[in-house]
């Protein structure tokens, strides 16, 4: 078992790199790893609520971010810098966000065995 | 010595990802490191399509990966869901779904995401490209 630090950069929709993210982080907890999910720069986009990723032409997968206590991922992380950049307050989100800030976040990172960056 | 695995996110030609991935791989190699594998991920199924033709003065990304593998007996795997969604298929998947074309080389097999998760595992480091 590793520590497997999942990190989302990009915004959502523009690039299938959340998604496969996404992707990534629940196999991973099926494979009984122990992961952890934040979000920072864009990547906090993905937590804001009521987007309609079929009116693009993607597939929905931030209902998916819902299913993360099924999968046992309870450790997920938002950076509080990037939410303030965004003006993303707490009630726009979609989900439960632990919020950090830089040095918290920089502890986390070097607390797990491999931090993988999308 | 150390056991490392090696994510290639980026394409054959458009970033130099590939080309980086490669380089550390190589000298990975060549310093007694072991590599557990090479995992193609997201764009990174870009290099294990034998259709990529490059200009012959210019660097062959897909023939030096191919080199490398059969060198070194380096395993390089292919993610199924993100190669398929990419067009990028194997003769067995073509074949299955009736396809009258397939484009990755012998060079290259399919796998499943676990393989990556489980080589992370067995690996003392990943190195993501």
């Amino acid at each position: 078992m590793k520590k497997i630090c999942v990190m989302f950069r990009s915004a959502p929709h523009g690039t299938s790199k959340g998604r496969e993210a996404l992707d990534f982080a629940l196999l991973s907890a099926t494979f009984e790893q122990e992961v952890s999910l934040i979000f920072v720069d864009e990547g906090v986009l993905h937590l804001l609520k009521d987007q309609q990723s079929e009116l693009i032409g993607g597939k929905d997968y931030l209902a998916t971010l819902k299913a993360l206590p099924f999968y046992d991922i309870d450790s997920v992380y938002a950076c509080k810098q990037s939410l303030a950049d965004f003006g993303l307050s707490h009630s726009l989100l979609s989900i439960p966000v632990e919020i950090l800030n830089d040095e918290t976040i920089s502890a986390h990172l070097t607390s797990v065995d491999e931090v993988l960056v999308f | 010595m150390s056991k490392f695995i090696i994510q290639v996110n980026g394409p054959a030609y458009g970033t130099s990802a590939s080309h980086s991935a490669l380089r550390f791989t190589q000298a990975a190699l060549s310093s007694g490191h072991e590599i557990h594998c090479v995992f193609f991920y997201q764009d990174g199924v870009y290099n294990t399509t034998d259709f990529n033709l490059p200009a012959s003065d210019e660097f062959d990304i897909v023939a030096a990966w191919k080199q490398l593998a059969l060198e070194h007996q380096v395993s390089l795997v292919n993610c199924v869901s993100a190669a398929l969604r990419r067009g990028i298929v194997s003769e067995q998947e073509s074949k299955e779904n009736g396809l009258p074309h397939w484009n990755v080389g012998s060079s290259f097999v399919m796998g499943g995401l676990g393989e990556l998760v489980t080589g992370i595992e067995a690996a003392d480091r990943l190195m993501c490209f």
